[in-house]
């Protein structure tokens, strides 16, 4: 018995001072990611950079697994009472986010400690309410045309089309000279409409995108909805469009060759570059002429800092952020995966360095985002439950691509859903 | 009832039993009573707003078109694969149940698909049938000139989701029907031979309404995970698109339970599915195991 009581008390003693050992010194930030693949060594480079500079913070970062995977995790660990400090969130669950009740928004704790002026605008607009920065830019990007250079010179077509009466033509030439057997695929097909809303300065959502209050209705049957859907289908009727899915599986057809263009995220490029077996070219997004001027929009995804943390571990979150805001881990960032370096001075540096004019496709989506015009309709829409209508406007476009209803049918369908879908979000706040 | 064994007894069979009581307790009592609650309120993804809703996200599901496109395709679909499945597998086993050359082998590779995951079968399918880089999918427009396409053709992506399942219950299936045919007593099939009957009645009057109970067995297994477990191939290949075709109930369940984090309306499709299911499953005791022969 007494032999037994000693080791008890020994081995409570141990874990005691185990534990205290840890929290004496070294303070420990949890981050929840979603960077697969190649991505997930980038995470980890930046990580293990700022722990060696910084040792008395550990920071663990962690991959949860898909953007919905990591957030629904996030919301288990929140409503366990446990969260991390920082989760990384996609673009879509924005309005989840500043809705839960759970976050601390980053302008509170940054303060002044991070010139967020530094970043670059259309980033700095689309995770801003009411000019104020909730999240912290991560990767982002936006969505631009990559074409098949060779394709076109076989094809006898010597500059990327700039409107898309442009892909029309070209698509028929390419398909007639035997260049491709079809024109242009796109991935992300909602995203892509949410681009091209944003690109001609359309609204897509009331209440200035919902950023003045929750968005309760939304544009798709507009009539400039209707005509982009339109044109997409005529499009497909005569074969220039090959529809490619909902995420990345068109790139396999535009690397196949049988597209020679494809509107895809910036974050393809590098993939894109390097297991292509012709020269990839990129431009600025394909215009409808006469509808206006706005900007694309930005996607990815952003950091969220979690409440229930004190506020030595809010001031380490800081540290990192302005580790992460520091022009050369955002250089590195940027090359080794493709998305945009987030402040000016990053994109200065990689100027200077001739980056840029070495890789001039890493330019494009920068020109296209930068030469924007920022506007409350092109700093991007916020939804709640976007998950949901980004599947019911995907839907909408497959039906009006698959022939089960007529452009204009689809778009009144997922419009009358996603106002409902709306509807019960906004309820569920009582306004 | 006047038990067997003498009261004291009791506690013993109870505290043997106790273990996968707690466990079905837990892990399947509870959370079902929890989703019933949870189906009828309407709450946000974290939880911290929840309004009562009554019974409104029943009724909105049973009079959702979407909703009825979700379960008649599962319907449809299910059907389909498990007759194809379990009639394709009987056929292997009895074209493998002879004593030909090299017979382990083709036996050992017709079982290799249950080793899968359904997950594992749909990216198999979509890499052989992908539109323009899948083999499959080439030497098929090759030979017939058809073009199969199931990113953007529904029907062509609704195939494809019967061929990838069925494929994956295979080995399932044929295990089960090799080990019923060995069990089938060669005497009975040697005195038909006398009788003078060919080898297909053979197959019809005796084989058949032997295996019957492997087959009913069968039935239900395949119905069960064909219509849930498929969820896997629709996950990688199609997530339900293109426009709806193949958007089966358990992937819309997950869809709104965990990418569009509607708890209550994911809830109550959950408790629609789970009487659809006790109901298919009785039906099939009731109507399916009469026709059962037990020897």
């Amino acid at each position: 018995m007494r032999k037994k009581i000693i080791f008890l008390v020994a081995l409570f003693s141990l874990l005691l001072i185990g534990s205290m050992s840890v929290s004496a010194e070294v303070i420990e930030i949890e981050f929840w990611h979603a960077m697969s693949g190649g991505r997930t060594a980038a995470v980890e480079r930046i990580v293990n950079n700022f722990n060696a500079e910084h040792p008395n913070i550990k920071v663990n970062a962690q991959f949860t697994g898909s953007y919905a995977e990591t957030l629904t995790q996030g919301i288990s660990a929140v409503r366990a009472g446990n969260p991390p400090h920082i989760i990384q969130v996609y673009e879509v669950g924005t309005q989840t986010m500043l809705d839960s009740q759970a976050i601390v928004p980053v302008h509170e704790i940054v303060g002044d400690q991070i010139d967020f002026g530094s970043v670059i605008q259309p980033i700095l607009n689309y995770y801003s309410v009411d000019g104020k920065l909730y999240s912290m830019p991560f990767n982002s990007s936006t969505a631009m045309l990559y074409y098949n250079k060779d394709a076109f010179a076989k094809a006898g077509i010597d500059s990327p089309p700039e409107t898309w009466a442009d892909v029309e033509e070209m698509g028929l030439k390419l398909i007639e000279s035997g260049a491709a057997n079809h024109g242009l695929s796109f991935g992300w097909p909602a995203w892509i409409m949410e681009q091209m809303f944003a690109y001609h300065n359309q609204p897509y959502a009331n209440n200035m995108n919902g950023r003045d209050a929750r968005a309760t209705e939304i544009y798709l049957n507009s009539d400039f909805g209707k005509h982009v859907l339109g044109t997409w289908t005529d499009l497909v009727e005569k074969n220039v469009i090959a529809y490619g899915g909902r995420e990345y599986s068109a790139n396999q057809d535009f690397l196949a060759g049988e597209v020679a263009m494809l509107i895809q995220s910036t974050s393809s490029l590098s993939s894109m570059e390097k297991t292509a077996d012709f020269e990839v070219g990129t431009s600025f997004l394909p215009r409808f002429e006469g509808q206006g001027i706005g900007n694309s929009v930005i996607g990815g995804a952003s950091l969220w800092v979690m409440q229930g943390h004190d506020d030595k571990e809010y001031q380490a979150v800081v540290e990192f952020f302005k580790f992460l805001n520091r022009t050369d881990v955002t250089i590195q960032w940027h090359k080794d995966t493709g998305y945009f370096p987030s402040t000016n001075s990053a994109v200065k540096q990689l100027m200077d360095n001739r980056w840029f004019s070495e890789k001039p496709n890493y330019l494009t989506a920068f020109l296209q985002v930068l030469s924007g015009v920022a506007t409350p309709a092109s700093n991007g829409v916020l939804l709640g439950n976007f998950v949901e209508i980004r599947n019911i406007t995907d839907t909408a476009v497959e039906q009006a691509f698959t022939g089960v209803l007529s452009p204009e049918e689809a778009l009144e369908e997922a419009t009358d859903k996603a106002n409902q879908v709306l509807e019960d979000y906004t309820e569920l706040f009582g306004n | 009832m006047q038990s067997k064994f003498s009261k004291k007894y009791n506690f013993l069979a109870y505290l043997l039993l106790s273990p996968s009581i707690i466990i079905v307790i837990t892990f399947l009592i509870y959370p079902s009573l929890e989703s019933l609650y949870l189906s009828f309120f309407r709450s946000t993804p974290f939880g911290n707003r929840q309004i009562f809703v009554g019974l409104e996200n029943f009724a909105r599901l049973l009079t959702s078109e979407t909703y009825w496109n979700s379960l008649g395709r599962s319907l449809i679909f299910t059907a389909i694969t498990v007759f194809i499945s379990i009639s394709f597998s009987l056929l292997l086993a009895v074209l493998t149940n002879k004593n030909i050359r090299g017979v382990k082998i083709y036996k050992s590779l017709l079982i290799w698909p249950f080793a899968f995951s359904f997950a594992f079968s749909g990216i198999i399918w979509g890499v052989l049938m992908h539109p323009n880089v899948g083999i499959m999918s080439y030497y098929i427009q090759l030979l017939t000139g058809f073009e199969f396409n199931w990113v953007n053709s529904g029907s062509a992506a609704f195939i494809l989701l019967i061929i990838a399942s069925s494929w994956r219950m295979l080995g399932y299936n044929f295990i089960f029907f090799i080990a019923a045919l060995q069990n089938v007593s060669p005497s009975l099939l040697e005195s038909a031979e006398i009788d003078g009957a060919n080898p297909f009645i053979k197959f019809w009057k005796i084989t058949f309404p032997l295996i019957s109970p492997i087959t009913f067995f069968l039935l239900i297994m395949n119905t069960l995970q064909v219509f849930f477990l498929t969820f896997g191939i629709v996950d990688v290949l199609t997530k339900g698109g293109p426009a709806r075709a193949t958007d089966i109930v358990t992937y819309k369940l997950f869809r709104d339970a965990f990418l569009s984090m509607r708890t209550g309306y994911a809830s109550a499709q959950s408790i629609i599915l789970f009487v659809i299911v006790a109901g298919i499953t009785i039906f099939q005791f009731k109507y399916a195991g009469k026709k059962v022969f037990y020897q």
